[in-house]
């Protein structure tokens, strides 16, 4: 009878150890703050700063490659933007990285909330720096504010366009603040916020860096905000987008495919840097993006839909072949079925030959950039705003449009709309910044997201398709933590 | 021995077998016996009715509906006067083009509703197709202008000329002249038909006109006609161009110059040579969309046409 109670009490001991967890019962909301950092000096604050690219920049797949959320910054934004587009699938139909492509994202998905929790810890590391940041010297205050709060607003636009309403906030706060950390704030308050804070970087920073902000890049993003409000602020962005075009510091790349192998060249405003080869600074995309002779974890992932191939044809000039490539039997059709991109291929490779493609020596460890602005969409993004949302036969708006055209082989003066459309500009950023994650932003900036997918679906088969579709749900984790207060997009 | 704790003891495996029961059993067969209300949360978020809607592609009368709304679980459609019940309907409006009001009630268990009425717009986006004239301002010669055969007649179209407008094809002004199509006495129809009769032909494709919609195109072109001063003699009927607009592709120019023109326009003032007239010539597309342009002049005094457009009427 002795053995009975000593079991009976370790048996006892073990429940209590288990419920007492803190961890396992009251995980961290994503949206949760912890301060526990303290900045003391310049260097300390800008170690703090060079924290938050840490967080954009995420971790590599192939370094840590649980299962589970980790963070992977940027790295995974294709599946959430390109794969909900009309351009890019996933060669795969199982696991939940084939689920964004078919518009049947759950709130379970592991890479959303993965991407939802990366933006949060971007807010979470800027917001730390920000409550700090007055111990710097005075001289670096406004310009290391301003970085920090460039940072944060890059973080809630990506939110707020992907998730519609989310949770502000812009302070350091304690775990159990619920009311904070879990109520959404209406799309138009976020949007405030990230105005305001962009426009601390167009007041305080310079254009000396390019793998960090500058004054161009929250110009730039400033501008690409301004035109994704509900009710656009057409003239403030075509006036950003002048100022960066009028600095001069910035020129389109000859050759379209240097855009993409000369790191941080004249056309770039703003990339995100890793290093080849180095597993805490590479990124693992590059090897997704391989499906012939696949380098990934997956069959292939952000392959090329056919209808994004005929745009390239009738649209894209040179850009096609610098874009995506077609290997085996499919090099030989017209109009391939699983091509594949080429824009950000590892160090090292080799592709000329369509049968026995090689990717250098680390593929898995890519150093490719991840450019989120550069010069030709600032271009654009001029005659985007001086079109008003109709249609244009403004000098410089098309001026602007045939810069970009003519870098890609077309004719100045054949190829010269007198009046340039809408739907003309759209299809043009489709082929120039296929890939680079936009084409999802601009069907929803161009108020025609519903009709463009919805008929992309029904040609497709993705019979799941509806307009709620074009928000993503908010994850499930999130809204388990809130206890209520956090309410779920329509389903 | 006493002191030793051992495993396969049969009363800790009497315990061991005990706890993994518990383990076991499930809370939801746990609590399976519990009443309903217990533990149950009150609802306090009332539904909340929102939509969204896009035209198919195939028809822009048939709207399809993408339900928005929260905390709800049914859901009830009124179109006005036809309504529906489901999550997302598909309606069309035989009336085609206007704006309807739609309201969509949204409700849950509770019976606790919202409503919302929004004037959804049914508009007719149709967009002509563009036509492109080939060598519409001659420069490119007697080109694209010609019937494949003419029986018993020539498919030379017209005189190629250094007369044209001073206006270029994009509207711009050449400041002198450019190049031009040309008739002369010689090359007349009328009274002077002849085998040397020469006929500009070019077929186009445009928008069918249907049960739908009625679609209008403009031929646009410029001519220009020599005065007495320059050159004497009037035809029978007077020194005119004719511009007509036929029904059809021919590739037989006797065929086509036969056939009653849809459309006919005669150009007929005489301003002298390069000083051109603009004509806008507006006619009304048939069910096939395939349709040509025929000049052809009936004059005793060289004539003159230049930049001819085809476009989309508003």
């Amino acid at each position: 009878m002795k053995h009975i109670k000593f079991l009976l009490i370790v048996f006892a001991g073990v429940q209590l150890i288990s419920c007492d967890a803190d961890e396992f019962l009251n995980p961290l909301p994503d949206s949760a703050i912890v301060a526990n950092s303290f900045f003391a000096s310049d260097e300390d604050v800008l170690a703090g700063i060079i924290g938050i690219y840490d967080a954009v920049q995420g971790v590599n797949e192939n370094t840590e490659s649980s299962a589970i959320r980790f963070n992977r910054g940027i790295q995974l934004e294709y599946l959430l933007t390109e794969h909900r587009s009309d351009n890019t699938r996933s060669k795969t139909l199982e696991g939940s990285r084939a689920d964004f492509h078919r518009f049947i994202v759950e709130p379970e998905n592991i890479q959303s909330e993965d991407y939802y929790q990366s933006m949060y810890e971007i807010i979470f590391r800027a917001n730390n720096v920000l409550a700090y940041v007055s111990n710097a010297s005075a001289e670096n205050v406004d310009a290391y504010t301003a970085e920090a709060k460039f940072l944060r607003a890059l973080a809630y636009f990506n939110l707020v366009r992907l998730y519609g309403d989310v949770p502000l906030v812009t302070s350091v706060v304690v775990a159990d603040d619920k009311e904070l950390l879990f109520t959404r704030v209406a799309k138009n308050l976020v949007y405030d916020q990230i105005v305001s804070d962009l426009q601390a970087g167009v007041a305080h920073l310079d254009n000396s860096n390019k793998a960090r902000a500058s004054q161009a890049a929250a110009q730039g993003l400033l501008a690409k905000v301004y035109l994704s409000l509900e009710t656009p602020n057409y003239d403030a962005a075509r006036d950003l987008c002048q100022a960066i075009i009028d600095s001069g510091d910035f020129s389109l790349e000859d050759n379209f495919s240097d855009v993409f192998y000369n790191e941080l060249n004249d056309e770039i405003i703003f990339a995100i840097q890793y290093v080849s080869g180095n597993p805490d600074e590479s990124q693992g995309f590059s090897s997704e993006f391989t499906s012939y002779k696949r380098q990934g974890r997956q069959d292939g992932l952000n392959i090329v839909n056919t209808n994004l191939v005929e745009d390239f044809n009738s649209h894209g000039g040179n850009r096609g072949a610098a874009s995506f490539a077609a290997f085996g039997s499919d090099a030989a059709l017209a109009i391939p079925e699983n091509a594949e991109v080429i824009k950000f291929l590892p160090e090292g490779s080799d592709i000329s030959d369509r049968d026995n493609p090689t990717y250098g020596s680390s593929p898995a460890n890519a150093g490719n950039d991840w450019i989120i602005l550069r010069y030709s969409d600032i271009l654009l993004m001029y005659t985007e705003a001086s079109m008003n949302g109709g249609d244009t036969a403004n000098g410089r708006a098309i001026d602007y449009y045939m810069e970009v055209r003519e870098r890609a082989g077309f004719d100045p003066v054949s190829d010269r709309p007198a009046v340039l459309t809408q739907s003309d500009l759209l299809i043009e950023r489709r082929v120039e910044f296929a890939f680079e994650n936009h084409r999802f932003f601009d069907l929803l900036r161009f108020g025609v997201a519903d009709q463009v997918l919805g008929a992309h679906a029904a040609e497709m088969g993705y019979t799941s398709y509806n307009a709620r579709r074009l928000l993503l749900p908010i994850p499930a984790r999130e809204i388990n933590l809130s206890e209520g207060l956090l309410t779920q997009n329509p389903q | 021995m006493q002191n030793q704790f051992n495993i396969f003891n049969k009363t800790a495996r009497m315990v061991l077998g005990l706890a993994l029961m518990a383990v076991t059993v499930s809370c939801e067969e746990a609590f399976e016996y519990e009443l309903p209300e217990a533990g149950s949360q009150v609802d306090n978020v009332p539904p909340s009715a929102a939509f969204t809607y896009r035209p198919s592609a195939e028809n822009f009368k048939t709207i399809i509906f993408s339900n928005l709304s929260t905390e709800s679980t049914n859901y009830s459609w009124d179109f006005g006067g036809d309504t529906s019940t489901d999550k997302d309907p598909t309606y069309t409006f035989a009336a085609g083009a206007g704006t309807y009001p739609v309201t969509l009630t949204a409700s849950d268990a509770n019976n606790a509703s919202n409503s919302i009425t929004v004037d959804v717009n049914v508009v007719d986006r149709f967009v002509p197709l563009p036509v492109t004239i080939l060598n519409g301002d001659f420069d490119d010669g007697q080109n694209d202008w010609k019937f494949s055969t003419f029986t018993g007649g020539t498919t030379s179209p017209y005189n190629s000329s250094s007369d044209g407008s001073f206006t270029n094809y994009d509207g711009s002004d050449n400041g002198s002249k450019t190049k031009g199509a040309k008739w002369t006495k010689a090359t007349s129809a009328g009274p002077y038909l002849s085998s040397n009769t020469r006929y500009a032909y070019q077929a186009i494709i445009v928008s069918p006109s249907n049960a739908d919609r009625t679609v209008n195109y403009i031929l646009e072109y410029e001519y220009a006609i020599k005065t007495p001063a320059e050159q004497a003699g009037v035809a029978p009927g007077g020194n005119r161009i004719y511009s007509e607009i036929l029904g059809g592709h021919f590739s037989d120019g006797a065929v086509a110059v036969a056939e009653t023109p849809v459309s006919q326009f005669i150009a007929d003032q005489a301003n002298g040579k390069t000083s051109h007239t603009l004509v806008e010539q507006q006619f009304t597309t048939n069910e096939s969309g395939q349709m040509a342009i025929l000049f052809y002049a009936v004059t005793d005094v060289d004539v003159y046409i230049d930049n001819v457009k085809v476009y989309a009427a508003d």
